[in-house]
């Protein structure tokens, strides 16, 4: 005898699936310890959305806190930051295909070979060396200071020069680390302003990363910028300084590497090339510093943005799109929380 | 002669029908004799309180007071899992708007301004009572759901009584509980120890992982255990009373309590064991002191307090090279100092008046020490109050009532209560009841100054609250009924919510406007059938509590909608039945879905479907030469149940607790 309806969750209705897919995933990290992550998927020609692909194919939840995610030869690899895994899907049917555990509190995935990939991590204190095709975890590159102020060092995006790796520790830190993927060794580091979030390498060679000015906390508060470093001489090269009340997070490039967006409660564009300033791209709706555009992507192809919207971060967030002189072309529901994206092309 | 002169009074009392609330502290028996509840008290008009019935707090004595008030009384607890934080709310409000009130002295902590009521056992409660709504008034400020006090009592005709209860239970959970207490002419003194501890380690389909089968290539779910879950917590508490002369009364009260914690992880979490270690330990103290001068037609009563706590939440992880270290290690110390006078003067018996300030001091101090933020903070609150109560007519009691509250140098608005009760038959109980009042609650140090997100810029919250009802009682040879129904409607305006940011944290803000209604009925019968005792106590409630804050942007759809873990229906019923020392409870509670998005959006993934639990008691109690014996056993989720009470937590499936008991 059972009156609840546990049973009912489990019994799903699998998503139909198009061909040719041509889409966008949007990874939406759900909340903390509320095990509401999920997968969305956009057709980017069609405009059609279908949320929760990887729950209604697999009867399983995505988990807790979906980071971020990326494919590659077919799969996709979704990190799932509280649930201290990596969910990997076949990226053209939403299928389970297995998963990499035993990471503390992974966050970022990147390919150094179709048999090596880092994943970088907020607690571990270590980046993880693993296998995706054994799905196996083989190493770590310790990245332990002896600096104890604050919990160092978090390590997050990662964007490759040649064989060097270089990660931004974000959480509490001012750091980028760069590491030689050859040795798995941290080789060098920049230091920068407070908390960078996000880090990008353009087409000529130069890193940009864009620092939040960190939590409002004793003594831990910088003027938020915008970052460039040469990536070869790793010396910074230009600083573009943010008001203290701002609070930037994404940061993004064009399919050609030259133009970068990021968020700073709106939408902004910036040349790379030097002397350019950032510009408005597209303006919130939100009237004061609180906001909810949340995540930013840029179609590779045809230089479309899209803007993710969590709103009040406890609803089914809402992805915008516009053409790359922003005119808006779409708006779509997705679930709670879009923070990443990823396109199938 | 001591007893000879209460007896005289008790008897002037009644014949006069002198206000009972005067005398009551004092000379009361025991509670479980004291069985007839007040009607038509002019000091509670157009009050909704509700006293848990002696019997359940005996038959529950072992549990924690969020399982308890789940079980039986219209309060919604949110249960975040077995022996894990469970906070409570009344009437669709937050659980900061419930009130806790210990022997007087508010047990409410300034830090997040609310309980964990799972940190209070049932062992530490003799009487407890529910005030809904604005009936909280007259506790303090801030009870925009209402206030439960909870209070102990002295025992003058009990010499001496010695009990010891030891329990076992499923999932290696033990209990034990040890009373001593003696009273001689003027003194009495009691002593209560108790210990609780679980592994907590119950096992479970989780839904959250799958493996794949190498052969078959299905998903499946493992059985898991409950692991990293385990609690203790253990106290003690001290009473003492002295009665120099008929007029005098003077108590000192003592409750220590040490509880830890370990919080378990996502389900889904499948990262290296020594990781992600979450833990909370909650160390408190608190000291009441109270004087209580009784004259003829007045009453004096003075007290001080004394409530502190140390909070320690960490979250560990295994660093190669380095082993176990912080990523929260989250330290959080308070002292309250409190001072309370309350003067209540009556006329005659259809005039009296009452007033009273409370004074307390706060300080708090919370750092997280690996990432050296925090904050220091002290804030003193004034609380005073005057009270009216009139029965200027026979069939109509008044009850007016004026509260100022002073936080630091800031006066928060008046807070002014109206309140009647009208009896519309006469020689029956079946009264009129209704109010109007506004309230204010003012944030938690923690909405104000938590790092990261705390918010200094928050407003106090204000509330306007109507409440009408009817309550009947018909008290026969054989049979009893108490029963009650009460519709409310409140606007609350600067609601406090707390919502994550996209800076990666929560932070709180003021929503303008939660508008929040709903009707609550309970009933309980009491009826007997030659050697059997039956009992039936049931309530429901119907809980509209709705967002009507601005919409944030267009695609804000929370506009109207419920608020989060706000069930709409919620009901429970306790059925016993008593023969010789034999007895049987079925017990039963039920809420509808909950929501987890402000959209009210549901999808398969997060639902959190309608809750039915069943729970089944056994006992047997005997009286073998002036010793008590007793023995019980409970059969919690009796159907086996696969459900949660917050996402993706799991709960566990039918278990049992054996439970024993002697007295003299």
């Amino acid at each position: 005898m059972s009156c609840m309806k546990d049973d009912e969750l489990w019994e799903n209705t699998k998503p139909v699936i198009k061909t040719p897919y041509k889409g966008l995933y949007i990874v939406n990290e759900g909340n903390y310890m509320y095990g509401n992550a999920s997968l969305s998927y956009y057709y980017i020609e069609s405009e059609e959305v279908h949320n929760d692909v990887f729950f209604n194919t697999n009867s399983l939840p995505l988990g807790d806190v979906a980071q971020s995610m990326v494919i590659r030869n077919g799969l996709a690899y979704v990190v799932i930051n509280n649930s201290g895994k990596i969910y990997i899907l076949d990226a053209n049917t939403f299928e389970y295909k297995g998963k990499i555990t035993g990471l503390n509190s992974p966050r970022y995935i990147h390919f150094i070979s179709d048999t090596k990939a880092y994943v970088t991590d907020l607690y571990g204190k270590s980046i993880a060396i693993v296998n995706p095709q054994a799905m196996e975890i083989t190493g770590s590159i310790d990245v332990s200071t002896s600096d104890n102020q604050f919990y160092r060092h978090s390590t997050d995006q990662m964007v490759q020069f040649e064989n060097l790796i270089f990660t931004n520790c974000w959480s509490y830190d001012n750091q980028i680390l760069v590491i030689d993927s050859e040795t798995d060794e941290v080789v060098d580091s920049i230091q920068v302003q407070e908390q960078p979030a996000a880090l990008v390498l353009d087409n000529y060679g130069k890193i940009w990363t864009i620092t939040d000015g960190g939590y409002t906390m004793n003594g831990t508060t910088s003027t938020p910028a915008l970052i460039k470093i040469d990536a070869e001489t790793r010396e910074i090269e230009r600083t573009i300084y943010f008001n203290n009340t701002d609070h930037p997070i994404e940061l993004k490039l064009n399919g050609a590497g030259d133009r970068l967006y990021f968020l700073n409660s709106d939408v902004y564009t910036m040349d790379v090339i030097t002397g350019s300033e950032p510009e408005l791209f597209v303006e919130s709706p939100y009237e004061t510093v609180i906001g909810g555009y949340y995540g930013l992507a840029l179609d590779p192809i045809t230089d479309e943005v899209y803007v993710a919207d969590a709103i009040d971060f406890v609803q089914q967030g809402v992805i915008y799109r516009y053409t790359s002189n922003a005119e808006p072309v779409d708006t779509f529901k997705v679930g709670i929380v879009p923070g990443e994206f990823c396109f199938k092309y | 002669m001591f007893r000879k002169l209460v007896f005289i009074l008790f008897v002037v009392i009644s014949i006069k029908g002198f206000t009972q609330g005067i005398q009551d502290s004092v000379y009361m028996l025991p509670s479980a004799t004291v069985s007839a509840e007040k009607v038509f008290q002019k000091e509670q008009a157009g009050m909704k309180e509700t006293k848990l019935d002696t019997l359940i707090l005996a038959q529950k004595i072992n549990l924690s007071l969020s399982d308890l008030l789940s079980e039986n009384t219209p309060v919604f607890i949110k249960n975040h899992g077995r022996g894990a934080l469970s906070t409570a709310s009344f009437r669709g409000t937050a659980p900061s708007h419930t009130k806790v009130v210990w022997n007087g002295m508010p047990l409410t902590n300034p830090m997040a301004g609310m309980v964990d009521f799972s940190l209070i056992p049932v062992y530490v409660i003799d009487e407890i009572s529910l005030n809904h709504g604005t009936a909280s008034i007259v506790d303090g400020s801030g009870g925009l759901g209402g206030s439960v006090n909870i209070s102990n009592s002295v025992d003058w005709n009990d010499k001496f009584n010695l009990k010891y209860l030891q329990s076992v239970g499923s999932y290696n959970s033990f209990d034990e509980y040890l009373s001593v207490s003696a009273a001689w002419k003027k003194i009495s003194l009691k002593t209560r120890l108790y210990h609780t501890y679980s592994k907590n380690d119950f096992t479970f389909i989780n839904r959250g992982i799958g493996d794949i089968n190498p052969e078959t290539g299905e998903i499946v779910n493992p059985l898991d255990t409950n692991s990293s879950a385990d609690y203790i917590k253990y106290g003690v508490l001290q009473e003492f009373y002295y009665r120099p002369n008929m007029k005098n009364l003077i108590s000192a009260k003592y409750w220590g309590q040490f509880s830890d914690r370990t919080i378990p992880r996502a389900t889904s979490y499948e990262g290296p064991d020594n990781s992600n270690l979450n833990s909370q330990q909650d160390i408190d103290h608190k000291l009441v002191l109270n004087w209580t001068y009784l004259k003829e037609k007045s009453k004096l009563s003075i007290l001080g307090g004394y409530s502190g706590k140390d909070l320690l939440y960490t979250l560990m992880n295994n660093v190669s090279g380095v082993g176990y270290y912080p990523a929260i290690y989250s330290v959080s110390h308070n002292d309250t100092y409190s001072g309370d006078v309350k003067y209540q003067y009556q006329f005659n018996e259809n005039y009296s008046f009452s007033a009273g300030s409370n004074y307390s001091y706060n300080s708090v101090s919370s750092v997280d020490t690996v990432v050296n933020g925090g904050y220091d903070v002290f804030r003193s609150e004034i609380s005073s109050f005057i009270n009216l109560s009139a029965n200027p007519i026979s069939k109509l009691n008044i009850n007016f009532i004026l509260r100022q509250n002073i936080v630091d140098t800031d006066f928060i608005p008046i807070i002014p209560y109206f309140g009647l009760d009208y009896r519309i038959l006469e020689d029956h109980d079946l009264i009129f009841k209704a109010n109007v009042a506004r309230n204010y609650n003012v944030p938690s140090l923690h909405d104000l100054y938590w790092q990261p997100g705390g918010n200094p810029e928050l407003l106090p919250e204000e509330g306007i609250s109507y409440e009408a009802g009817l309550e009947y009682r018909k008290n026969l040879d054989k049979f009893s009924l108490a029963s009650e129904i009460t519709a409310y409607h409140s606007d609350i305006n600067n609601w406090i919510l707390w919502l994550p940011s996209f800076r990666g944290y929560w932070e709180p803000r003021n929503i303008d406007k939660v508008i929040s209604q709903g009707f609550e009925i309970n009933a309980k019968l009491d009826f007997r059938i030659k050697m059997f005792k039956f009992s039936i106590i049931g309530a429901y409630s119907y809980t509209s509590s709705k967002n009507y804050g601005d919409p944030l942007v267009w695609g804000d759809e929370s506009y109207g909608k419920q608020l989060v873990y706000v069930p709409l229906h919620s009901g429970n019923l306790l059925a016993r039945v008593m023969f010789r020392g034999f007895y049987f409870s079925f017990q039963h509670n039920s809420y509808s879905e909950r929501f987890t998005t402000s959209t009210n959006n549901i999808t398969q993934r997060d639902w959190l479907y309608p809750y039915f639990m069943n729970d089944v008691i056994f006992g047997w109690h005997t009286t073998f030469d002036k010793m008590n014996f007793s023995t019980e056993f409970k059969v919690y989720n009796l159907f086996n149940e696969t459900y949660h009470s917050v996402l993706y937590r799991p709960m566990p499936g039918r278990n049992y607790v054996l439970s024993l008991m002697f007295e003299f």
